[in-house]
């Protein structure tokens, strides 16, 4: 590389994910290198990034020291992007690995290794140059400190010759650095790490950015997953365009009387939370905007977990919500997924795929509690907040039911995220009043909007959803009592310190009192001491006096007579 | 490797040392090397010098990516190949051992 080009370039990688963490990509003309313990994915990463290449209509070369170019062409066949590469001659893989058998009689130099890419990536403008499973080699080195001097000498040869270069190996026992190469860390500008762990019983995958010398990039360890479309990070990708500005559009909810508590309708591309026990009717509600959705000539993606298309539409049709020919219209497309059978990560890159599919105007997932309780170290939050991100942006309404605890019923952890994440929430239950099941909802927050804060009765009839005019519900009058018990009991207890700063105040000025009286009294002693020190002081000089003269011949009667 | 059978007979020499260029190790592997034969009473035998540094793809040819390296084909067609700079003379006799088999 010539010395006016030293600044840091960056080669995209076309894994949307990594290149968004790294802002950009991998250092072009330099030597990243690729850290893992087997199995997490760092021949794939570099099968992805050469395929990636290829499309673009660049190339490269993989040179394996651990799987033959056959099994590499099957790894990659296995993901959707494996034809890019087993159908192209822009990349060629070589075999460097060793014999079986092979013995080591002493130090050995790898400048034949690099001699032949050299030769064979010659011509070729910024190739991507992967070396998989360079460990294979170089923890045969006999002499301490070659094996690090030659990973050296690979990134020197990159610098010089302009390759992107990713370097695999697996990871030490201990640390970041196989023993072989230890301090590698310090020598390479580039290094991420990838590991799975075993959480819960599924394999989590982590990618991390280690180091990336002059370059601003995330560090975080950062969920992975590995699918049919290879390497994805589902958190970093950035997701579709971005819809700069706040949407003041209203959308009806499909219910007249709910559009008006929320002040005309829901925000287009806000997100809407309906919490409430089982049978209150969430399913319902989110439906019933699904299908206004649709009657718009909209398009509404319905996404459920746990239950089945069949069923939940016919149910529905009970309460007067024909969902059928909307979805046969193609406006309603209902989707059911299993919460618990992959990660959330992977359920959030499912969702991604099947909004920039069939890119829906509302988004329903009933219940969002079910995909937060899928396995995945990461937590729900993220999770909820890249939802709610991507929704936003791309303008699509959400809608998301959640179930909540009996007896508790704006309670429970996980709707607590989505709730302060969420633009509107709306807690649907039910109140049992002289041999009634009555269901109520009221609006607990609605960004924007001046909305009412009474409870109103659902009603679910063979027409569909609507609400009845405030309800005359025992709870309210709970609600009023217990407010007036706790004021009263806000006022004892500031009489209470009142009463407490009262006595306090009395206690002090009593001490105060007490303090005078013990310093007038100690005043006096002082003045008496006073006095009984000049009075004995008299007494001394006289009786001084008294000794000098009866000293004097002339005085000895004076003398006798005080004696 | 059947019809290879013949070819090696025929073309490929017992032993080949790969070099690159005049590396201390490569010429130390020369010497290595050397005494060795001479010590089983074989330096008659001239082993083919190949530097990869002017054929690269002879690398690819033989797979071999680390030099020094020796590879010894024997009779009965079977390639070995041992790395390095051959300072461990015992398993370089080893590996020289019974050369006529």
């Amino acid at each position: 590389m010539s010395e006016a080009d030293w600044r840091l370039q960056k080669q995209a990688t076309g894994i949307p994910g990594l290149d968004r963490l790294t802002h950009g990509g991998l250092p072009r003309g330099q030597a990243t290198l690729v850290l893992g313990d087997p199995g997490t994915g760092k021949t794939v990463l570099g099968l992805q990034i050469l395929a990636n290449a290829v499309e673009q209509g660049e190339g490269g070369l993989f040179v394996t020291f651990e799987e033959s170019p056959a099994q590499l062409k099957r790894n990659a066949d296995s993901f959707s992007w494996g034809g890019t590469l087993t159908e192209s001659k822009a990349w060629s893989a070589i075999d460097a690995r060793s014999s079986i058998g092979t013995e080591i009689a002493g130090g050995f130099d790898i400048d034949g290794l690099l001699a032949v890419i050299t030769s064979r990536v010659k011509g070729r403008k910024d190739p991507w140059i992967v070396i998989d499973g360079i460990d294979q080699l170089l923890q045969r080195q006999p002499e301490p400190g070659a094996a690090i001097d030659q990973v050296r000498q690979i990134n020197d040869h990159c610098e010089r010759h302009g390759w992107t270069l990713l370097l695999s190996g697996k990871t030490g026992d201990s640390g970041l650095s196989p023993r072989y190469l230890e301090g590698i860390e310090f020598m390479l500008p580039t290094m991420v790490l990838l590991t799975a762990r075993v959480i819960d019983r599924r394999l989590n995958r982590f990618l991390r950015v280690a180091k990336y010398r002059g370059s601003d990039h995330m560090t975080d360890e950062i969920p992975m997953v590995m699918n049919s479309r290879g390497i994805q990070l589902p958190y970093v990708t950035a997701p579709g365009e971005w819809r700069a500005k706040a949407d003041t559009e209203r959308v009806s909810t499909g219910i007249e009387r709910l559009d008006k508590l929320l002040g005309g309708g829901l925000y287009r591309g806000s997100s809407l939370l309906i919490s409430g026990r089982p049978g209150t009717a969430k399913s319902t509600l989110a439906a019933s905007i699904a299908q206004a959705t649709a009657e718009r000539g909209e398009r509404a993606l319905l996404v459920s977990f746990d239950e089945m298309e069949a069923p939940y539409v016919r149910n529905l049709v009970s309460v007067g919500l024909e969902l059928q020919p909307q979805i046969d219209e193609e406006r309603i497309r209902f989707y059911s997924r299993s919460a618990t059978g992959c990660l959330i990560s992977e359920h959030l890159l499912e969702l991604q795929r099947l909004i920039e599919d069939f890119r829906p105007h509302c988004l329903v997932i009933d219940p969002i509690s079910a995909l937060l309780k899928a396995p995945g170290s990461e937590g729900p939050r993220p999770a909820i907040e890249w939802l709610i991100d991507l929704t936003r942006k791309e303008g699509i309404t959400a809608v998301m039911t959640a179930l909540t605890d009996e007896g508790d019923p704006e309670g429970e952890s996980t709707l607590g995220q989505v709730s302060t994440i969420a633009d509107t929430w709306i807690s649907l239950d039910y109140n049992v009043r002289a041999g009634e099941r009555n269901r109520s909802i009221s609006i607990v927050k609605s960004r924007g909007t001046a909305h009412s804060n009474q409870q109103r009765e659902l009603l679910l009839s063979d027409d569909g959803v609507d609400l009845a005019d405030v309800y005359e519900f025992g709870t309210e009058v709970l609600m009023g009592t217990a407010r007036a018990q706790k004021q009263s009991e806000e006022q004892s207890a500031m009489r209470r310190a009142a009463m407490e700063r009262e006595r306090r105040r009395k206690d002090l000025e009593r001490r105060v009192e007490q303090a005078r009286n013990e310093l007038s009294r100690l005043t006096t002693e002082l003045e008496l001491q006073e006095q009984e020190a000049k009075e004995s002081s008299r007494i001394a000089y006289r009786h001084a006096e008294a000794v000098t003269r009866g000293r004097q011949p002339d005085a000895q009667d004076d003398e006798g007579g005080e004696g | 490797m059947n019809s290879g059978k013949q070819q090696v007979e025929s073309t490929v020499p017992a032993l080949t040392l790969f070099v690159t260029g005049d590396a201390p190790r490569s010429r130390r592997a020369r010497r290595h090397l050397n005494a060795a034969l001479k010590k089983l009473g074989q330096d008659s035998i001239k082993p083919l010098e190949i530097d990869l540094l002017e054929h690269p793809e002879q690398s690819i040819n033989h797979s071999v990516f680390a030099t020094p390296a020796l590879l010894r084909a024997r009779n009965d067609g079977e390639i070995s190949v041992i790395y390095g700079d051959l300072s461990d003379e015992s398993k370089l006799l080893d590996f020289l051992g019974s050369f006529n088999d």
